[in-house]
């Protein structure tokens, strides 16, 4: 192990991306907090451009060889690079919505860094490879996130859903630091390669009550059954693009966060995971599409169909370590399940904003009224119910795939009716926008914001759909991961 | 060429979309015009193609995914070649039918050409996940036209068709990855499949992918007990929809048994063939039965469709079972003739009971009579359609089925016998069928109907010159099948 503290750890060229961005949050604090008038537009195009600069710094990353940095607290590898390049674009699709969303509120100005902030939380969790760093960049990438949810503070439903947020949030993430003293105390230290190396001697029944507690504070942020509570109702009290940001930042840290802990601090399958971890995949997506049937609420109907996307990706994480083709799958859905799922928020944050309204009647006969909006947002439920041409089939063909490599046929068959089952609300949606005539005459609130916002992921939808390959070789790129 | 074939249609639909919302009728000419092109690409496909050589001509492939094996790859055979002059036939009609129909007719024209493709391009895939893509492309659309379009109730017939369909692809999907992780190295390649029969040693998984793929083909064509979407998606939707559903739409599966199921896996199918023969004798009597009781036209001619391409699953089981090569190369044919001859014959009854409500606002058999003295135009065609369909010498219902039984005879006598039950109750169908609408007299408070405009008599006069070609010169079109049945044949 290198020394503490000495120069040679010191690389801070390796996090360009997270100085920019934290640096960029640091000096809009005061500038939110005082800005007037137009001047509120300027936190939103300063963070724009720092994301912008930031992923060109990612961007490189990703040919480069893994390495660490920080005396191995933080790693430098493809797969870091990947799940920020994610994290960021995800981040600059919301900050588009949010502009128009707020234009003029004013939350206009403040809006921004909390997501700076809660992306740079996100980052860095996909980059720890030390236990507190790790607990630190969860709360990092959950505290902005709970004050996004607040941004309308006289919303009743906005501070019920807050307060729910952060007291299931603090809960799981205190019993998840719990469980991450153990793994510490059964290996003496904090470097999950190390870890790694010491645990193959250690009680097997101690490692799997550590790793069983650790991912109840993943499963939180991933809105896994049973620790997904808080979900809904914090997507429909949030204003629909921070819902969107909400069902994607975080979930992508998350994943990248559990990712990283099970390939390099438990290796070789200890204590059983991929098949704890495929059947909580199989509860995940059944329960998470069973509940969005009933649902009369968009955004909670969305939310339970992200609970159930989380399962279907799960199903690849079960399989890691099992075959190569893992990491790339579930790399390619999370490109792919950005696109899909903020096109669909952005759609919705345009109803919301005109009608006041998520519910399902919001869009009756919304074909008619705004052809195009409609026509995305009927894309993205395509998309995540996994008709191809769409990104989301695509992804879905390889996360299947993964799936019968590495040996859970079952789970396969399992996530197969789950997308038959999920096609149902989907399809609802889309006849209440197209087969109904439409009630109200209201199209949906104007934006330069919400237009970009959507037409990028629209249309991320359908070239990735298409071809798979442009996504499918970044994310190929990306699964190499310092082990 | 085959790639213009494929994306004639769709590109049409999109340069659709781009003209002023003002102009439905500008719509109309260009969604015809493209079509027609596509007709026109379909025949020179066909005048290039070589009966005697093989199954991958016209081929085109192209890298598409390549980390995982599939690429874009098509090429046809003589049974593609049949379903996609099909295709193009019967799009061209649909646009000259709906021509003076203006409801949102962007969207219409879109989807339908967008249908087009899907078709086209399913026909000639050569990839398994390339075929997996243009089913669904088929799929959505017609969820669309029945749930905008459709009738009373088109919500609810048209969510039964995507869920149903849905349930079916995806199970197909799963079949056709574990054939793909079955490979080695992995490929969707289907040619390659065939070669390798990779699935043929080992009995479990080989069953299990049989079943899948049964299902997935099994939903589309359909087979009893994965019916129960038909009836209501063809009553529901619109009159060009239905044609569209049945003439083109059940072929995805039957083309699908033949051109995957069948020649990846024939041992497998040969193992479950007095399965598949019995779903079929099953299907054939209970869709002509059910026909039977209808009182409303257009469920009466949806619930023939299932007797109807219960032959195609007939051939393809007779043609596994039995061990001699005449007789699988006769069944083979009698189901490639069956598919392209109910396209040609169901669509046309279904324009035919299209007209009929269009003037007289309803379906119901007791409703008309008579029409023979009133629409003689349309009484002669209606007919002809009908006795197509019942299997007359001379129409191509009966090449199809007379081939299917033949070869049934090879297997045992009853099931033939059975299938002519089958083929006596469907003929029992269309006798009553006409009996009630052209003969007798019109029930006193029937408005009288005008007859058929020229727009109308052109598009099912298509469909049944056709049909009548293929029945006295059956050679036209077996000639092109007979290639590539014959290679069908030596599993």
């Amino acid at each position: 192990m290198p020394e503490a503290g000495s120069m040679s750890c010191m690389d801070l060229w390796a996090v360009g991306p997270e100085m920019v961005l934290a640096g960029l949050a640091l000096v809009l604090v005061p500038i939110a907090g005082w800005a007037r008038g137009p001047w509120r537009r300027l936190p939103s195009v300063a963070a724009f451009v720092g994301l912008v600069i930031a992923m060109g710094l990612t961007a490189p990353m990703l040919t480069a060889a893994p390495r660490e940095a920080f005396c191995g607290t933080y790693a430098v590898d493809p797969f870091r690079a990947f799940y920020q390049l994610v994290i960021e674009a995800g981040t600059i699709i919301t900050l588009l919505a949010l502009a128009s969303h707020f234009r003029g509120a004013e939350q206009e100005a403040q809006a921004p860094v909390a997501l700076l902030m809660a992306s740079v939380g996100g980052m860095g969790l996909a980059a720890a490879t030390d236990l507190g760093l790790i607990v630190l960049f969860l709360q990092m990438v959950s505290f902005p996130s709970y004050l996004l949810v607040l941004l309308v503070r006289s919303d009743r439903p906005a501070q019920e859903a807050t307060l729910k947020y952060f007291l299931y949030g603090a809960a799981a993430l205190a019993v998840m630091a719990y469980g991450l003293t153990f793994l510490f105390g059964l290996t003496g230290s904090l470097n999950l390669r190390v870890i790694g190396a010491n645990l193959a001697g250690a009680d097997a029944a101690w490692v799997a009550f550590a790793f069983g507690l650790v991912l109840i504070g993943y499963g939180f942020e991933m809105t896994l059954v049973p620790f997904h509570v808080w979900a809904p109702d914090v997507f429909q009290g949030a204003t629909a693009p921070v819902s969107g940001f909400v069902s994607v930042v975080p979930k992508v840290a998350a994943f990248a966060g559990l990712l990283r802990l099970l390939l390099e601090a438990l290796p070789d399958s200890l204590v059983a995971w991929p098949v704890v971890l495929a059947i909580v995949a199989a509860v995940t997506m059944s329960f998470g599409n069973l509940v969005a049937l009933r649902q009369t609420s968009l955004k909670r109907l969305l939310a339970y169909s992200s609970i159930a996307q989380a399962g279907y990706m799960l199903m690849a994480i079960a399989v890691a370590e099992r075959t190569p083709d893992a990491l790339p799958a579930i790399s390619y859905y999370f490109v792919a399940y950005l696109c899909m799922n903020l096109a669909a928020f952005a759609v919705l944050a345009q109803v919301e904003r005109m009608l006041g309204s998520d519910e399902l009647d919001a869009v009756r006969g919304l074909g008619r009224r705004a052809p195009w909006p409609a026509a995305a947002l009927a894309l993205a439920l395509l998309s995540l119910a996994g008709i191809p041409p769409l990104a989301g089939f695509a992804g879905k063909v390889f996360l299947l795939m993964a799936a019968i490599e590495g040996g859970f046929v079952w789970l396969a068959v399992i996530a197969a009716l789950n997308m038959t089952v999920a096609l149902y609300y989907y399809a609802v949606v889309i006849a209440e926008m197209y087969f109904r005539e439409p009630e109200r005459t209201e199209a949906v609130a104007p934006g330069a914001g919400y237009a970009w916002a959507t037409c990028l992921c629209a249309a991320g939808t359908i070239v990735f759909g298409i071809a798979p390959k442009l996504a499918l070789s970044l994310a190929q790129l990306g699964s190499v991961m310092l082990r | 060429m085959l790639t213009v074939a494929i994306f004639l249609p769709l590109l049409t639909g999109l340069g659709v979309l781009a003209l002023p919302r003002s102009r439905p009728d500008l719509v109309r000419w260009t969604a015809l015009a493209g079509s027609t092109l596509t007709l026109i690409a379909a025949i020179i496909l066909w005048i290039g193609f070589d009966p005697s050589g093989g199954n991958l001509q016209w081929r085109m492939t192209a890298a598409w995914i390549p980390a995982i094996g599939a690429s874009y790859d098509v090429a046809i055979g003589g049974l593609s070649l049949a379903l996609i002059l099909l295709t193009a036939v019967l799009l061209t009609v649909v646009m000259l039918y709906v021509f003076g129909e203006h409801d949102r007719a962007h969207a219409h024209a879109f989807l339908f050409l967008l249908l087009g493709t899907g078709l086209i391009g399913l026909f000639a895939a050569q990839d398994l996940l390339l075929f997996y893509l243009f089913f669904e492309v088929g799929l959505v659309p017609m969820y669309f036209i029945i749930g905008i379009w459709g009738g009373e109730q088109r919500r609810y017939a048209a969510l039964k068709f995507f869920l149903y369909t849905r349930a079916g692809s995806l199970a197909m999907l799963l079949g056709f990855l574990a054939l793909y992780l079955a490979m080695e190295p992995h490929t969707f390649s289907l040619p390659e499949i065939i070669t390798a029969k990779p699935l043929a040693h080992a009995p479990l998984a080989s069953a299990l992918v049989f079943f899948a793929l049964l299902i997935g083909f099994g939903v589309k064509l359909p087979i009893v007990p994965l019916h129960n979407w038909l009836p209501d998606a063809h009553v529901e939707a619109p009159t060009e929809g239905s044609v569209v559903l049945a003439g083109l739409q059940l072929k995805m599966g039957g083309y699908g048994l033949v051109a995957i199921l069948l020649s990846a896996l024939p041992q497998t199918v040969a193992r479950f063939g007095w399965l598949l023969v019995i779903i079929a004798l099953v299907s054939l009597v209970y869709g002509a039965l059910a026909a039977l009781a209808q009182s409303d036209m257009k469920r009466l001619v949806a619930y023939t469709s299932i007797n109807h391409m219960a032959y195609v699953l007939l051939g393809v089981a007779v043609a596994a079972m039995t061990g001699n090569l005449a007789a699988r190369q006769l069944a083979l044919n009698g189901a490639a003739v069956q598919m392209v001859s109910h396209g040609l014959l169901t669509g046309g009854m279904f324009l035919m009971v299209g007209m009929l409500q269009h003037r007289a606002g309803t379906r119901e058999i007791d409703r008309f009579g008579g029409l023979i003295g009133q629409m003689p135009a349309f009484s002669g065609l209606f007919g002809l359609l009908a006795f197509g369909s019942l299997g007359l010498p001379g129409l191509s219902g009966f090449i199809a089925e007379f081939q299917v039984i033949g070869a049934a005879l090879q297997l045992s006598v009853w099931v033939a016998a059975v299938t002519v039950l089958g083929l006596i109750i469907a003929t029992a169908v269309y006798l009553r069928l006409m009996a009630g609408v052209l003969m007798g007299s019109a029930p006193p408070d029937a408005a009288a109907l005008p007859a058929l405009s020229p727009r109308e008599a052109w598009s099912a006069g298509a469909l049944a010159g056709l049909s009548i070609l293929i029945g006295i010169l059956p050679a036209v079109l077996i000639a092109a099948i007979d290639g590539t049945t014959r290679i069908l044949a030596q599993f």
